[in-house]
């Protein structure tokens, strides 16, 4: 290829090629009007243009759409999502979902009487407070709830305060709501410190001394939760983590073993007796230590019985 | 800062305006020497073609920077090194030929010399007197129409289609010459007609303006010799046009 030069400047030569295109070229010490043959173009680095920095807009814009949608998808869905779980034995027990804002998610039935109880019931957007309330009232038309009878609350959420606030609030307001119908042991207890029990007596004939009794409950609440941390801590410093484990396995059977036998009702009735003078709450402890040791025996017992098995 | 300040400023002037770009390579002609003189590693001269490709990497460096691309300074640097990178590669490749100004031996011989020339050095440098002068006058022309050779490179059509559809249009003024008699009578390109005639896009046409009208210019009488360098193609595309 053959190339005319047309202009010459300082640093470059514009030349006109044959198939009539004018370029800008290295000027090798050209003179206008030369021929040459072999040149160096001129090659502008392309800028980075306007269409590319808008292609850029747009993508961080789509980005923060995407990351707003999946937000605001994932607050839907943490609507929907189990926060925190009440499990309500009366015979029947059924377990009740609700997510952060107390609305109930879900419903399920543990043992068959529990399917019984909540079948045909409707709890979508109910609170859990409500919810309660009317399975409740359905046990008692049901016949599953009589007078001098037991509700046991366990509660199960991540969020300690959760089960703080509730443990008070879901019996306060049951209590309420059963006042005027029937009497009933209330029992609420901590899924996770499944030793921390409060087992709430209810004599609503007697308003007052129902009320106080509130309190007194309340503080009873208060006395077993401050040593409970102690036991704890002691559980950590003497016993092996494995072992701590195995204590906590034992806590489930001895709840569950609790539930059943009236015995540990009366215990804890004693408990509430005995809660006038405060020393003896260490007293007690210790009992509750022996009681372990009784109680891992029959632990034992439950293993030997599933090996039978 | 201050300084690095005011160079990119006159960078940015210097794209705008093709005189202000010759202000500023001419003021940074040491630093371009001295590129290019660390780049081959020995001293540069202004005879030394590396020097030319530092001085057109240069200027890509003033019409390519941005102030999203760092410092100018290091950046014209850095394209200085690569363009003669490019350029030291490209020499390579024909590094078993020999030159043909390497001398023979024989006094001041050198190979062009021993060659046959079947050129009449006479007859060439009058030749390119005459090229000179159909340049000189076509620039004159070209400026009354306020478009220098440099903004017709700037506004040259690359891709193959957009030069086709050009060519097309200049062939058709070129057959038509009434429409050149128009075109130097009102100064004006007689676009609306071009357009019609060639068949090309209007907008195609008005993307290349300066284009069309320095080959329009080209294709008015008086510029044999350029003519002459452009005919064959021309010629041969519309031949197979048809």
């Amino acid at each position: 290829m053959k190339y005319i030069v047309m202009e010459c400047h300082l640093s470059y030569a514009v030349v006109l090629n044959e198939e009539g295109c004018f370029l800008k070229v290295a000027n090798r010490h050209y003179e206008v009007g030369q021929t040459v043959t072999d040149i160096i173009e001129m090659q502008v680095p392309p800028s980075v243009s306007q269409k590319k920095k808008t292609n850029k807009w747009v993508y961080s814009l789509v980005a923060m759409v995407a990351c707003l949608i999946l937000m605001v998808t994932s607050m839907f869905q943490m609507g929907q999502m189990t926060y925190a779980s009440v499990y309500m034995t009366i015979n029947p027990e059924v377990r009740i979902d609700v997510n952060r804002n107390d609305v109930v998610v879900k419903l399920d039935g543990i043992n068959s009487d529990g399917d019984d109880l909540i079948a045909g019931y409707e709890y979508k957007k109910k609170d859990l407070d409500l919810v309660m309330d009317e399975l409740v009232a359905r046990a008692i038309d049901m016949g599953y709830l009589y007078e001098g009878g037991q509700i046991s609350l366990v509660l199960d959420a991540d969020s300690d305060e959760w089960v703080n606030i509730h443990s008070d609030t879901l019996a306060t307001q049951l209590n309420e709501h059963l006042n005027e119908k029937l009497s009933v042991t209330i029992e609420v207890t901590d899924m996770k410190e499944q030793g921390n029990k409060v087992v709430l007596p209810v004599t609503p004939k007697e308003g007052d001394y129902g009320e106080s009794d509130y309190e007194d409950t309340n503080k009873a609440t208060a006395p077993p939760a401050s040593p409970q941390p102690a036991e704890s801590d002691y559980g950590d410093s003497s016993y092996d983590d494995g072992q701590t484990d195995y204590d906590e396995s034992d806590d489930m059977d001895d709840s569950q073993s609790d539930y059943k036998t009236e015995d540990s009702q009366s215990d804890y009735e004693d408990f509430v007796t005995g809660q006038s003078d405060y020393g003896s709450d260490y007293i007690d402890n210790d009992d509750s230590q022996s009681d372990y040791g009784e109680d891992e025996k029959s632990d034992y017992d439950d293993y030997s019985d599933y090996d039978d098995d | 800062m201050k300084s690095e300040h005011q160079i990119i400023k006159a960078v940015y002037a210097a794209k705008e305006n093709i005189h202000k770009a010759d202000e500023l390579i001419r003021d940074y002609i040491p630093f371009i020497r001295s590129e290019a003189s660390k780049c081959i590693q020995k001293l540069c001269t202004e005879q030394d073609d590396e020097f030319s490709i530092a001085m057109i990497a240069f200027h890509e460096a003033v019409m390519g920077y941005e102030r999203t691309r760092g410092t100018f300074l290091s950046y014209a640097a850095m394209l200085i090194r690569s363009r003669i990178i490019d350029f030291q590669r490209k020499e390579n490749r024909h590094q078993g030929n020999i030159s043909l100004y390497t001398e023979t031996g024989e006094d001041d011989h050198t190979l062009m010399d021993e060659l046959a020339d079947d050129r009449d050095q006479f007859d060439e440098s009058a030749n390119l007197e005459a090229v000179k002068q159909e340049i000189e006058e076509l620039s004159s022309v070209m400026a009354d129409f306020g478009v220098s050779f440099s903004d017709v490179a700037d506004n040259s059509p690359k891709q193959e289609r957009t030069m086709e559809a050009c060519a097309s249009t200049i062939r058709y003024a070129a057959e038509n010459k009434y429409l050149l008699d128009e075109l130097l009578r009102t100064k004006k390109l007689p676009m609306a007609q071009l357009v019609l005639g060639s068949g090309a896009e209007r907008k195609t046409l008005e993307r290349h303006r300066k284009y069309i009208l320095a080959m329009l210019l080209i294709q008015t009488n008086g510029y044999e010799i350029i003519r002459g360098h452009l005919r064959h193609v021309l010629k041969r595309k519309g031949g197979s046009l048809r």
